[in-house]
């Protein structure tokens, strides 16, 4: 999810997009501190572990807004496009691991790695894409 | 698609950030339109066509 533009709606992806990291780095770090300190169970346990996850969850749902602000229609363009092969190639990625897991014992990937995958991938598609209309 | 903006903003003097400003939009997306590589939506279209006080069939032709 890149963003170049400095368009009002990128500025204010931009900001919502750094109180999400900067949440997520606080929930992961609230999350391993209490489970290494006091190794919760129950619900208390299920909300630390997906702390991290609702992080994650408000930076999908800012870039969702930043869609919906976004007026200037070439660069949502180029977003939507950017999404769209994201999307596509982290499938692809993820899925042909899966079977190589299963097939020839290839290193288990944990499944919170699949947005930061996507995160890079849709960057690179970003700049690729980018490149078309120069 | 086909389209005269290079021509008209030269007429005016108008940089392709000028022409970005007037539309608020980023100057890539006036790069990509001038250079027939994104086609403007409608209301972009008639947007430009105001500016240069002309019409969209005199702006845009469809050739390829």
């Amino acid at each position: 999810m890149d963003c170049t533009t400095t368009s009002p709606a990128a500025r204010r992806y931009l900001r919502r997009f750094l109180v999400t990291m900067l949440l997520y780095v606080v929930f992961i770090v609230l999350a391993v501190s209490v489970f290494v300190h006091y190794r919760p169970t129950g619900p208390l346990a299920w909300l630390l572990a997906v702390l991290p996850a609702l992080a994650i969850i408000l930076q999908i749902a800012a870039y969702g807004l930043y869609l919906a602000e976004e007026t200037d229609e070439f660069q949502k363009n180029l977003a939507v496009q950017s999404m769209v092969w994201g999307i596509g190639a982290t499938l692809s990625v993820t899925v042909t691991w899966g079977f190589l897991e299963n097939f020839v014992q290839l290193r288990h990937m944990d499944l919170f790695l699949v947005y930061p995958l996507f995160c890079g991938l849709s960057g690179i598609a970003y700049g690729l894409v980018g490149r078309r209309y120069r | 698609m086909k389209n005269r903006l290079r021509v008209l903003r030269a007429e005016r003097n108008w940089s392709q950030a000028d022409l970005a400003q007037r539309l608020e939009v980023s100057r890539q997306s006036v790069n990509a339109i001038e250079t027939g590589k994104f086609d403007p939506s409608l209301p972009l279209a008639f947007k430009l066509a105001r500016l240069f006080e002309s019409t969209i069939e005199a702006i845009f032709s469809d050739e390829s």
